[in-house]
């Protein structure tokens, strides 16, 4: 190789090796980079102890120093504190809103209906023709359910839940769709209900005894109170079946609907334009996918429970049932074949 | 295709009229049975004055204390009880409304947060009561888990109290490590393993005896590479002549032997000397190499090792 030409060559490396990468500033920052005259010359820093940034740091210096709960009371003075401050927001929106404080079913708006999305239907080409009095008309393919006839529906099962508990029935609310569980829990309590928010196990009403046999029972008095003295004779009775049912999902939920319609349990269900609303004895023609409609739904119904029990409670502590209450006699009764058990004192006393 | 009815508050409205009448037969039904039922005609109760003429007499005084005692209704005990699974459920849903209620509170590392013996799988089933899948007994775990990290200085009674209900009997964390020392006769006793062996070494101070079984170790083991790993721990730090080994070992073949006695006298070295840890840690003799033989399984020649392949 020719010497001549490899210094040439690599000359310009061996330059390039010592020099700076160019960065162009030019293109990183919209400002020029003219240097500029301080405008704001720093002032003389005054005694470290009148500095509020001094005072913050040996605050959170101090702070760290302090035991856990003093730290966190601390914390949550300041955050109380500082709460307070900034405006007010008059009208907003807290999904948390529905699930801890339901509105109770006098309360029930178009608005409120509207704005949870319960109008919303499914594709048109998805519909069942039975729920064409439920429609409002056809917007962008989407069916839109009439929002006057969601109200008048719900209000009306609201009115058959009230009564229901007013009387004494076993009320199951039954959402099993994911995100539905806090809204059935919740409604449940309220309405003093029993509740589903997993799979309903196929069975438990048609062959309860195998299914819930273990689950405990108990005696009640009509104040609700419970008679440990009966305990004894609830051994081999059927399961309890629910006296209403209340499905926020019918469409995922057929196995226990078609239960109930074998056990004779009178059922509330929300109807979407794609569901078949004879599969339930009330529906709610209302949008089954949106967890903000039918969490509204449960609350509704759950408060409408809770109105029944309030009743029902409150004519037992005047001493009267509005329901036919279980006798001590037919408790002692065998369950199965409706005769005294041999041996007892009902027996004898049939017998004399 | 859907006809958007126009007249839909009409039919709404034609429907609530068929519905309403149906559902208002039962009531009136209730109503009047109201007047006489059969747990009333039985227990000798006056009928309501809500149902009586309007010139019916005042109602007797209530008997309250016999009203409260009257069964009325058989309940099922929890509002879980159609889940088939109700104390598991009840459980769940009262760790979930702690964790939602103390949320706020601050939390340790997880590495932190004091080590507690929940409930095993098998003993969760039985103190539940109810055959609960693993699934749902590891999800139970975890809510268990995030309130036991809530700062110990912080932790409410109320969650402590149910934290401890989870709890299986007899704490196996509460346990001290217990340092076993030289007894009254200076000798330190400790145990090894490998593959199948197992050794026991009685070591006391001396001048660099070892008996295998009663053997001398030449001639328990024929291997110099098993002589030297047996008695690696006194060689690494230099204390060959300074400590007598008396050795028991079984089980296994002549690799296995030497290896467990290596971690036995490893073990037996830190007694006398818990000052040389670092350097038998560092030598190798006082980790323990749990590895043992792989079963063999059905459909395989050997634990892992496949048939040949035969087209036909």
């Amino acid at each position: 190789m020719i010497v001549r030409k490899l210094c040439m060559r690599q000359s310009r490396q061996l330059l390039a090796l010592n020099r700076r990468a160019p960065a162009y500033s030019r293109f990183l920052s919209t400002e020029t980079p003219v240097e500029t005259a301080v405008q704001t010359p720093a002032k003389e820093s005054p005694a470290p102890a009148e500095n509020p940034l001094h005072q913050v740091v040996q605050a959170s210096r101090e702070s760290r120093k302090l035991k856990p709960r003093q730290q966190w009371n601390e914390l949550e003075k300041r955050r109380h504190k500082f709460n307070t401050l900034g405006s007010a927001v008059q009208e907003s929106y807290d999904p948390e809103d529905i699930l801890r404080n339901p509105p109770k079913p006098s309360d029930i708006t178009l608005e409120m209906l509207l704005a949870a999305g319960t109008h919303m239907g499914h594709s048109t080409s998805r519909w069942n023709p039975q729920n064409s009095r439920y429609i409002f008309g056809i917007r962008e393919g989407v069916h839109i359910i009439s929002l006057d006839v969601t109200a008048a529906y719900l209000r009306r099962a609201a009115k058959v839940v009230e009564e229901v508990a007013a009387r004494g029935g076993i009320i199951l609310f039954a959402g099993t769709r994911k995100g539905q569980k806090r809204a059935v829990v919740h409604a449940a309590e309220l309405a003093k209900g029993y509740h589903i928010f997993e799979r309903w196990i196929p069975g438990s009403m048609t062959n309860g005894q195998q299914i819930l046999g273990h689950c405990e029972t108990k005696v009640v008095n009509a104040l609700d109170e419970e008679l440990p003295e009966f305990k004894v004779d609830l051994a081999d009775r059927p399961s309890v079946k629910p006296d209403l049912v209340i499905v926020l999902n019918p469409l995922e939920n057929v196995v226990l609907l078609h239960e109930c319609g074998l056990n004779n349990v009178p059922t509330i269900g929300i109807i979407d334009t794609d569901a078949d609303p004879t599969r339930v004895t009330y529906p709610i023609p209302a949008n089954d996918d949106t967890l903000r409609g039918t969490s509204l739904i449960a609350g509704i119904l759950g408060r409408a429970g809770e109105a029944g029990q309030k009743r029902r409670l409150e004519m037992a502590a005047e001493g009267k049932t509005d329901y036919e209450p279980i006798t001590a006699r037919q408790l002692r009764l065998d369950p199965l074949t409706g005769l005294p058990p041999p041996g007892s004192e009902l027996e004898k006393g049939q017998q004399a | 295709m859907a006809r958007p009815t126009p007249n839909g508050l009409a039919q709404a409205f034609q429907a609530l009229r068929l519905h309403s009448s149906t559902t208002s037969r039962p009531v009136t039904r209730c109503l009047a049975r109201q007047t006489r039922t059969y747990a009333t005609e039985v227990e000798g109760q006056q009928p309501s004055a809500l149902a009586t003429e309007e010139q019916a007499p005042a109602a007797p005084e209530i008997d309250f204390s016999n009203f409260s005692r009257r069964p009325a209704r058989i309940v099922p005990a929890s509002p879980s009880y159609f889940s088939g699974s109700p104390r598991f459920i009840d459980h769940v849903l009262k760790l979930e409304s702690l964790q939602a209620k103390y949320a706020s509170l601050p939390t340790v590392a997880a590495g932190d947060a004091p080590r507690m013996a929940w409930f095993k799988f098998a003993q969760f089933r039985d103190y539940v009561g109810e055959p609960v899948p693993m699934k749902k007994y590891k999800s139970l775990v975890k809510i268990l888990q995030r309130l036991n990290r809530i700062q110990p200085e912080m932790v409410p009674r109320e969650v402590k109290r149910t934290l401890k209900s989870f709890l299986r009997p007899g704490n196996p964390y509460a346990v001290q490590y217990v340092q076993r020392t030289v007894d009254e006769n200076g000798r330190a006793r400790a145990k090894g393993k490998r593959k199948e062996s197992i050794a026991v070494v009685q070591l006391v101070e001396g001048e660099g005896e070892v008996l295998v079984n009663g053997k001398s170790l030449v001639e328990a083991f024929q291997r110099v590479h098993d002589r030297e790993s047996a008695l690696w721990a006194l060689r690494s730090t230099q204390r060959l002549d300074k400590y007598n080994a008396w050795i028991t070992v079984r089980g296994g073949g002549v690799t296995g032997q030497a290896e467990a006695i290596t971690l036995a006298i490893g073990r037996a070295l830190l007694m006398h000397e818990p000052a040389l840890k670092p350097v038998l840690r560092k030598a190798g003799v006082i980790s323990v190499d749990a590895r043992r033989v792989e079963r063999k399984k059905p459909g395989h020649v050997k634990a892992r090792k496949m048939p040949t392949w035969v087209k036909r």
